[in-house]
């Protein structure tokens, strides 16, 4: 083959192919570097913040331990005292910062099963607005302490969707959602069968796409105490006070 | 022989040298263009071989080639049929090997294997 008679321009597309080749090469690798790097991170970083997160629950529920052990030893030294931690006590109560017992429901909102070939994944699934709408309907019964899987709903509780999880009180939660709330049973069950959209969930949604969900009536639930931390930072008394 | 792999050899060094990347939606593109830059390679070699090479005919018709499998690509894209570029990766592959086992044969006349 010595001495073919190549024309330069043959030889210039084949130095172009080369140069193709390797652009492509370069964008394919640092597609591949950059995809997984990226997800990777935010996974890790997520996991560090929730097993953050967890180590500082612990420590707050210690820390209120102490305090009500300290309340307690206090309240014992004076009568004036006793009636303040009394009162005390039942703020707490009210905020939500104590586990509380009495009777009251249990809603259980499990996904459905079996997916109709070619229907909508998403009708199957229980989404965060089927938790806020039983949770609302169940305020409107009178309900006096609620929690979705042991995440206390307080007056800053937000309940939203992230990709597929359900956020409480920032913690994920995953299906079934039991939601337990305390007050009259016949009122709760009827509060709910009253709203428009919670009783959607009990009877057109559970024949049509099998979600899991049952309401019953309990003669004590135990409703959890908020794990969070509460502490105001931009909201002060208007009165002046502390 | 030895300066299309020089040339080969050049215009990858520059590429990786350079360290140029385009957007990753433009890969589809790049793609149909290495397959018409190979398709074009293999054709000049044969042309070359069968002593009928004419550089007017190469390059206008690589740039014609590689622009029309840009265009189909582009079209697929617009019409939301991605798989539209799959027609010009066909077309260019089959040419590719037609003229693979066309120049094989050359060369083995040439060196007087038959």
């Amino acid at each position: 083959m010595v001495g073919a008679p190549f024309r330069p321009a043959l030889v210039l597309v084949f130095g172009v192919l080369g140069l193709l080749i390797a652009v492509s090469f370069n964008t394919t690798s640092r597609l591949a570097e950059a995809r997984p790097s990226r997800a990777s991170d935010l996974v890790e970083v997520v996991r560090e913040m929730e097993e953050q997160r967890g180590e500082l629950q612990d420590r707050l529920a210690e820390l209120r331990t102490e305090i009500s052990r300290l309340e307690r030893d206090a309240a014992e030294d004076s009568g004036i005292r006793n009636s303040f931690t009394h009162e005390l006590d039942r703020v707490r109560q009210a905020a939500g910062l104590s586990e509380i017992r009495g009777p009251g429901v249990e809603v259980v909102l499990g996904d459905g099963t079996e997916v109709a070939a070619g229907a909508d994944p998403n009708d199957y699934l229980i989404h965060d607005t089927d938790i806020a709408s039983v949770v609302n309907a169940l305020f409107v019964g009178g309900a006096e302490a609620i929690d979705v899987n042991g995440e206390r709903i307080i007056a800053n509780t937000p309940i939203r969707c992230a990709g597929t999880t359900i956020l409480v009180n920032s913690t994920r939660l995953g299906s079934p959602y039991v939601i337990r709330a305390i007050g009259d049973p016949a009122a709760l069950e009827q509060a709910v069968a009253a709203d428009e959209s919670a009783s959607l969930l009990f009877e057109a949604y559970k024949t049509q796409f099998g979600l899991q969900v049952s309401l019953s009536k309990k003669a004590e639930v135990t409703v959890a105490a908020y794990r969070g931390s509460v502490r105001p930072q931009y909201a002060k008394p208007s009165d002046g006070g502390v | 022989m030895l300066a299309l792999v020089l040339a080969l050899a050049l215009g990858v060094t520059l590429g990786l040298l350079t360290n140029v990347s385009v957007p990753a939606a433009w890969l589809t593109y790049l793609g149909v263009a290495v397959l018409a830059a190979i398709d074009a390679c293999l054709g000049g070699i044969k042309a070359s071989l069968e002593q009928t090479f004419d550089d007017k005919v190469f390059v206008s018709g690589f740039l014609t080639n590689t622009l029309m499998a840009a265009f189909i690509v582009f079209v697929g894209d617009r019409i939301g049929v991605r798989e539209l570029y799959l027609a010009a990766v066909v077309a260019f592959g089959l040419r590719v090997f037609e003229n693979l086992g066309t120049v094989r044969r050359l060369l083995f006349s040439r060196w007087g294997w038959e």
